[in-house]
């Protein structure tokens, strides 16, 4: 039961909110991109810091540790009362940081970590990043080879990571590296908490398709940590990546129900009539297919919540519908805006800003098929543990990790 | 189907399953035992007792539905239908008992009505038309109305005891309810795709239509745009039986069938496809029945929603069922297997009263593009 009665809160909230905080311009838009300038990124540290002071951060977080130890409701409450002022903004970052980073560290972090590191985090004193995906690891990601290596009473980390959201602005890395290369690629892995200053470190903002710079790739060239760094268990760093994998997942969701769309594409129809193909019947197929996709996608997860809620023992499996959904129409969508703008999305006056917007996003299409587990990754889960079907051999799961990549060098197709 | 459904939506369901394995299994659809008039009146009469045909008229005339929405028990009546690839016109009856409880005339209610709702007799709607080359248009005449045009591939045109022909008019639309026997019509039965169910041709030459055959008064192009609501609803729901039961098999197949020494479905070429595949029809799912919601609680979006489902549905359910083929390999092209009736029954589905490409023209229109 909440402690104190969600209006009420919110009643306290509005008028915390009212007192302390500047509303946001009216047309201000809600960042879309993940990158940030270190100006943006001062502010919003000391925005957060407000917040934490006023006892507005971590609403669900435990007490203890600098939080409220209030529900998930009170949290969301909070943050629709909050949607009419400027709130810190780090980006992508703040919802790996808070979502996924924050649970996990509160899952598996000993309680001597968890004191010295979430107030921090919660008052906008230490940003928080994930080393996690490395150049030769992406949907494989059990398959990490960077190395933690025992040396007297500390661990050297040697190895490269990338697609770090916000790594350029943290202070400390939730670091995944192996501990063990001669167990199982499962079996081997231990998460590290490195602070971003230390020695032998490199980070660099890695310019997207786009232009924009939201994601780093690292250099780690023996970074010295210690025992105390550790979180969660030697050699049992899964557990905490599968902890992981379900908030980055959630991460997000907690916000606002969408809306059913219920107009026709807007956004495209306006192209449309700037280019003056409204009352061109191959545009308007085009249109109309894109608001159809829309609108099932909408119903889609209106869908898979409802499935979610009518057993008792959920498949979260289910969800990667959702996934697939995004990651296969969102691709056919940003090529119909294309398609739809035709030259004027090809080439612009350097004023106009519709048509560099129609080719960002054309750019960008492929983002939801690709991030946060691939289109196939999610055709495997829902292949496997909603259809059922038999999964493909695996020739990585039992052997000794070292033996893993040799093999896979040598890889002749011969499996017995 | 639908995971929210109530108790009494599942009962009416299961009852349904039961009566359709009973009494028409797939074996009696492929030996098209629904052409013989006796057998087709008593499937209506026994499907007239769990309600088919009284879910979208009101308890006055005596109709009567499970829920508070008549529109998604009949969806969900006609997906059972469409897993089973049942014969009959569902949809037609069911479209012409809601127009005469909507705006038939008295003799209509108190004579035709009954008949549809009971399972006695049967019915068939002609909608204006969604394709070049078809259509009806109607002239004024001293006592009423003569009708000419034609529609081709109307479902059991040829055995149904009523049909309702919307026509276009230099004022505006009007329906008529026509006994099939009438002089200045001829319905000539087709050969098909579809070996599930019949279709005929309808052709009207200066057929002579009095007042009181009309229903709708004045214009009647409201009403006959919530019956194409209605049609595209209850259609689309059939797709989605059809589909779902279909996807079962391939699922199955890819499961038992093996090759290069390990059940084919482990191989990511046919595991991804099928994904796909499950996707399509999760998605057609979502969509059917936010249609039935939308239409039967009349939300103010029911005929986009309608001609969205159809579009959608419409286009998933062609490309699940060429993908299943594909997985079923050489034993789908065996007149033995049941993977060509599905095939037949949806691409009949997707084009009938309208196909994907006009229902998003259509929602252009309604979305005042």
């Amino acid at each position: 039961m909440p402690d104190i009665e969600i209006e009420q809160f919110r009643g306290e909230a509005r008028s915390w909110l009212a007192a302390n905080m500047e509303l946001r311009p009216r047309a201000s838009r809600l960042g879309s991109s993940d990158s940030r300038t270190p100006e943006e990124i001062a502010a919003s540290r000391i925005l957060q810091r407000k917040l934490f002071d006023g006892g507005w951060a971590g609403i669900s977080y435990p007490k203890e540790y600098g939080g409220r130890s209030l529900s998930a409701a009170h949290e969301r409450a909070f943050r629709e009362e909050a949607l009419g002022y400027i709130m810190p903004d780090f980006g992508g970052a703040g919802h790996v940081m808070f979502g996924a980073i924050g649970r996990s560290l509160l899952a598996h972090a000993n309680p001597a970590f968890l004191h010295r590191h979430i107030p921090q985090l919660l008052s906008g004193r230490e940003l928080w990043c994930q080393f996690y995906s490395e150049p030769e690891a992406g949907s494989d990601l059990a398959g990490i080879r960077t190395s933690a290596t025992r040396d007297g009473d500390r661990w050297l980390l040697r190895g490269a990571k990338i697609w770090s959201t916000g790594a350029d602005h943290a202070d400390y890395a939730m670091c995944l590296a192996r501990t063990d290369w001669n167990a199982p690629k499962h079996q081997g892995l231990t998460w590290f908490a490195v602070p971003t200053n230390a020695k032998g470190l490199t980070i660099r903002p890695i310019v997207q398709i786009n232009g924009a710079a939201g994601f780093c790739e690292e250099f780690l060239d023996d970074i010295e940590v210690t025992d105390d760094d550790i979180i969660g268990e030697v050699n049992r760093g899964w557990t905490v990546a599968q902890t992981m994998l379900v908030y980055e997942r959630g991460a997000g969701n907690a916000g606002a129900v969408p809306v059913e769309p219920r107009r026709l594409a807007p956004d495209l129809v306006t192209v449309a009539k700037k280019v003056g193909r409204d009352t061109d019947p191959v545009a308007r197929q085009l249109l109309a297919r894109a608001h159809v996709n829309d609108y099932a996608q909408f119903h889609l997860g209106r869908r898979v919540a409802a499935r979610l809620r009518s057993t008792q023992t959920p498949d979260p499996a289910v969800a990667a519908y959702g996934k697939l959904a995004a990651g296969t129409l969102a691709p056919i969508r940003a090529r119909i805006a294309v398609e739809i703008g035709g030259a004027s999305a090809l080439a612009w006056d350097a004023g106009d800003i519709s048509g560099p917007r129609q080719a960002t996003d054309y750019l960008n299409g492929r983002m939801g098929s690709i991030a946060a587990g691939t289109n196939e990754m999610q055709r495997n889960g829902i292949g496997e543990r909603v259809l059922g079907l038999p999964r493909e051999p695996s020739f990585d799961s039992n052997k000794p990790f070292s033996e893993v990549v040799r093999a896979a060098r040598n890889w002749d197709g011969r499996v017995g | 189907m639908d995971p929210s459904a109530s108790d009494d939506q599942k009962m009416i369901m299961d009852s349904s399953a039961r009566l359709m394995d009973q009494l028409c299994p797939l074996a009696e659809v492929r030996a098209t035992t629904y052409r013989d008039a006796e057998f087709a009146l008593a499937y209506r009469r026994r499907a007239s007792e769990l309600g088919w045909f009284s879910m979208l008229v009101p308890e006055e005339l005596g109709g009567g539905s499970v829920s508070d929405n008549g529109v998604l028990d009949a969806t969900l009546i006609a997906f059972e239908r469409g897993r089973r690839l049942q014969p009959a016109p569902f949809v037609g009856t069911n479209v012409v008992a809601y127009a005469l409880a909507e705006a038939g005339s008295p003799d209509h209610k108190a004579k035709v009505l009954p008949g549809l709702t009971s399972g006695e007799t049967s019915a068939v709607w002609v909608p204006l038309p969604t394709a070049p080359g078809q259509g009806i248009s109607a002239t004024r005449t001293s006592s009423g109305y003569e009708f000419s045009g034609r529609s081709t591939h109307v479902q059991d045109a040829d055995s149904a005891a009523w049909i309702l022909v919307a026509a276009e008019t230099d004022k505006g639309v009007i329906q008529a309810l026509i006994d099939p026997t009438s002089a200045g019509l001829a319905v000539s039965p087709l050969d098909s795709l579809d070996v599930t169910r019949s279709f005929a041709e309808v052709k009207l030459n200066g057929l002579e239509v009095s007042a009181a055959a009309l229903v709708g008064e004045g214009n009647a192009r409201e009403l006959v745009e919530r019956q194409l609501a209605l049609a595209c609803v209850l259609t689309t729901a059939e797709t989605v039986g059809a589909m779902d039961h279909d996807f079962e098999m391939a699922l199955q197949y890819a499961k038992d069938r093996t090759a290069f020494g390990r059940p084919i479905g482990s191989f990511q070429a046919i595991k991804h496809l099928l994904a796909d595949t499950s996707l399509m029809l999760e998605m057609s799912k979502a969509m059917a029945l936010a249609a039935a919601n939308s239409v039967g609680t009349d939300d103010g979006y029911g005929r986009e929603a309608a001609s969205m489902a159809k579009a959608f549905v419409g286009d998933c359910a062609i490309d699940l069922a060429q993908n299943c083929f594909q997985v079923f390999g050489g034993i789908g092209f065996t007149w033995e297997h049941d993977q060509h009736l599905y095939l037949r029954r949806v691409t009949t589905d997707s084009a009938l009263f309208g196909g994907p490409a006009w229902h998003r023209e259509r929602l252009c229109q309604l979305s005042g593009l």
